[in-house]
């Protein structure tokens, strides 16, 4: 899949760069407007990632002209260091997809940017198969030997984003953020996550082992397949 | 002591004083005066009594060495010669006056009272003429009074007077005080509007309390704008530095230490955004870069937040009771009242003991909607709960990372939408938030 990072701050662009190739993600730049605008003309992009404050103008002119345009699914997720719930309204309300306010973590973009993909494509495909584990996102279930196996919500989502970011240590701060939200002081040190985590660990070993189910001492979770 | 009545006081007393000393000046100068009339009569009758010593009458008593005494009807003049016993050949022409009660055939009044010694015939004698002068004290007298009723008419009449005027006068003063001092709780919101006034000094104070506010107003945008630019602008590098740990994080070959250091230094990055993102709501909060066009029913949001933080308190073992019986709405920010109600749940969870209870219940009196938040956790005593509202002021916590900004979030929000906060706490006991709606915002 192909990504177009529309970003001004060359150190910033240049991490997602990093982070979404490892991801198997083909990703190409663009530092102002005007050659954002050049380059969506020409390609179709599976994802648009558009920060708001570029030097020759804003993001949203260019959502606007993206939405004009005819036959075009590319995804837009919003970056910015703006914020505002004014802007988030707005920026979803002009069709982008998502919106992030920097800073984000590379692991939440890539959680939002795989659940775009599935609302997308409605595919069932899009299952994820872990250590005979079904997981579906648009059901958000999760089935072993079609049983189904009983999540609460929170767990699910915490489940489905270790998945999604396999073979990578998730941290509580990072866990907390993406199941709870960006909640302002909420404490995201409490180790109330891993309440949660321990009652998710408990129902998935009843089906099956889960030594890949990894506790990484004093940082968070990891999933190993 | 108010200045109007300073004034009026001040004004009363020296118009009393003004008044009694004029009074005591006619007293004193009716009673000169009026002696001097009466002396200058009584000389006259001297002259002449000395004129007729010898002639008839006094005469023959004067021969038989008698007191001669002599008074007209209403005993308002007198006259006596009395021969003294001893000559005395050097007599003077010194007449003396004297003021003195006496008795005149059956009658006792007061005279004044001409005496005089002279020779006649070889004898010295005593000559009194004396004129009554009850008709002068009776006049002092009336001027007396006169005078009492006239301090004491003048007294009440000017008090009034003054009191009337310089509230009048006055006037402009306290409307300076209560619209451009009082009621100006946020000087973003001042009224430079002129208050109408003749008197030059209070057109001095309005302007220079306009002055100062613009000044001080401009500071706050200032420190505003400050804010907003530098948490705006430090959240991109924080982005950078930590999409660049996120990376690092990626290597396989890092060492186990090396990854505890990216995520401890991770962990940091998020505290600084979220101190950063606290700074720039409560700067936006201030603002009024929201809006409130939200219908906000309140026993809703509780709900959710119920419904979010139930984990939280399953955790701490608290016990959540909810008392709400009103479906109030107001006209608000919706996810800036989910904040606020967000942050004071979170404190009643926070700070609570474990195994213990909160509390959500509401009242509706006269029309002002109040919800009351109680816990059984830490309380405050009276000093922390004056330093609670204040950014960066947190209290001894089981948790690690609490930025102290939470009620200063608080006060923001509440300020925001004219919602009174008042808390009640007894230190180890617990603590009770009641927000208070102003009816302004009030919708049903």
């Amino acid at each position: 899949m192909n990504v177009l990072i529309v970003e001004d701050e060359k150190g910033l662009a240049l991490e997602i760069d990093e982070f979404l190739s490892h991801e198997g993600f083909t990703v190409e730049h663009a530092r102002t407007k005007k050659s954002a605008e050049e380059k969506i003309f020409v390609n179709n992009y599976d994802f648009i990632l558009l920060d708001l404050g570029l030097p020759d103008g804003d993001g949203f002119d260019l959502l606007k002209m993206l939405k004009g345009l005819d036959k075009r699914e590319d995804a837009v997720i919003i970056l910015t260091a703006r914020g505002a719930v004014d802007d988030r309204i707005m920026g979803l309300e002009q069709g982008a997809d998502d919106y992030l306010a920097k800073p984000f973590s590379l692991s939440e973009l890539l959680a939002r940017m795989h659940a775009i993909t599935r609302r997308k494509h409605r595919l069932e495909s899009n299952d994820i198969n872990i250590k005979g584990l079904r997981v579906n996102i648009q059901n958000r279930t999760v089935i072993y030997n079609d049983e189904r196996i009983n999540l609460t919500k929170k767990e699910f989502e915490i489940f489905n984003y270790l998945v999604l970011n396999k073979n990578r240590v998730i941290s509580r701060t990072n866990l907390t953020e993406h199941v709870w939200g960006d909640v302002l002081e909420i404490n995201s040190d409490s180790n109330f996550v891993d309440v949660h985590v321990k009652n998710l660990r408990k129902k998935l070993s009843q089906y099956i082992p889960i030594d890949w189910f990894e506790t990484v001492r004093s940082i968070g979770y990891r999933i190993n397949i | 002591m108010k200045l109007q009545v300073k004034l009026a006081l001040y004004n009363t007393l020296t118009k009393v004083a003004i008044i009694l000393f004029t009074g005591l000046l006619i007293l004193l100068s009716i009673e000169k005066i009026s002696y001097n009339h009466i002396e200058v009569r009584l000389e006259d009758d001297k002259e002449e009594t000395l004129k007729s010593l010898s002639s008839g009458e006094i005469n023959s008593f004067l021969n038989s060495q008698k007191v001669y005494t002599d008074y007209n009807i209403l005993k308002e003049e007198f006259i006596t010669i009395t021969p003294e016993a001893k000559y005395n050949p050097k007599t003077t022409n010194a007449i003396k006056f004297t003021t003195e009660t006496r008795r005149v055939d059956r009658n006792i009044q007061t005279y004044r009272i001409l005496s005089h010694r002279f020779n006649f015939k070889g004898h010295t004698y005593l000559l009194e003429i004396g004129e009554a002068i009850e008709s002068v004290e009776e006049l002092k007298s009336i001027i007396k009074k006169f005078t009492l009723l006239v301090l004491f008419i003048a007294l009440v009449l000017t008090l009034i007077s003054d009191l009337i005027f310089t509230k009048f006068l006055l006037a402009p003063f306290y409307k300076i005080i209560d619209r451009k001092l009082i009621k100006v709780n946020d000087p973003m919101n001042f009224d430079y509007e002129k208050i109408k006034t003749t008197t030059q000094d209070f057109e001095l104070l309005d302007d220079s309390i306009s002055s100062l506010m613009k000044k001080i107003s401009n500071l706050f945008i200032l420190e505003k704008q400050f804010i907003a630019n530098v948490s705006h602008e430090l959240l991109t590098p924080i982005s950078i530095i930590s999409s660049r740990l996120e990376n690092i994080l990626l290597h396989e070959d890092l060492s186990e230490g090396s990854e505890n250091k990216m995520h401890a230094s991770l962990k940091t990055l998020n505290r600084l955004k979220s101190i950063i993102n606290s700074l720039l709501l409560i700067s936006k909060v201030e603002n009024n870069q929201f809006d409130k066009v939200d219908v906000v029913m309140i026993a809703g949001v509780i709900k959710e937040i119920h419904e979010e933080l139930e984990d939280r308190m399953d955790e701490k073992h608290l016990t959540f009771t909810n008392h709400i019986k009103y479906i109030y709405s107001i006209q608000g920010n919706r996810p800036l009242m989910h904040t606020l109600l967000f942050n004071v749940i979170n404190n009643s969870i926070k700070y609570n003991n474990p195994k213990g209870t909160i509390t959500i219940s509401d009242e509706l009196t006269e029309d002002i909607y109040s919800i009351i938040i109680a816990d059984t956790g830490a309380g405050m005593d009276q000093k922390q709960i004056e330093n609670a509202f204040n950014r960066f002021e947190k209290f001894d916590t089981d948790e690690k990372e609490s930025y102290g900004l939470g009620l200063a979030i608080v006060k923001s929000i509440t300020a925001f939408h004219n919602i009174k906060v008042q808390i009640n706490s007894v230190k180890g006991k617990g603590t009770r938030v009641k927000l208070i709606f102003d009816h302004h915002n009030q919708l049903h």
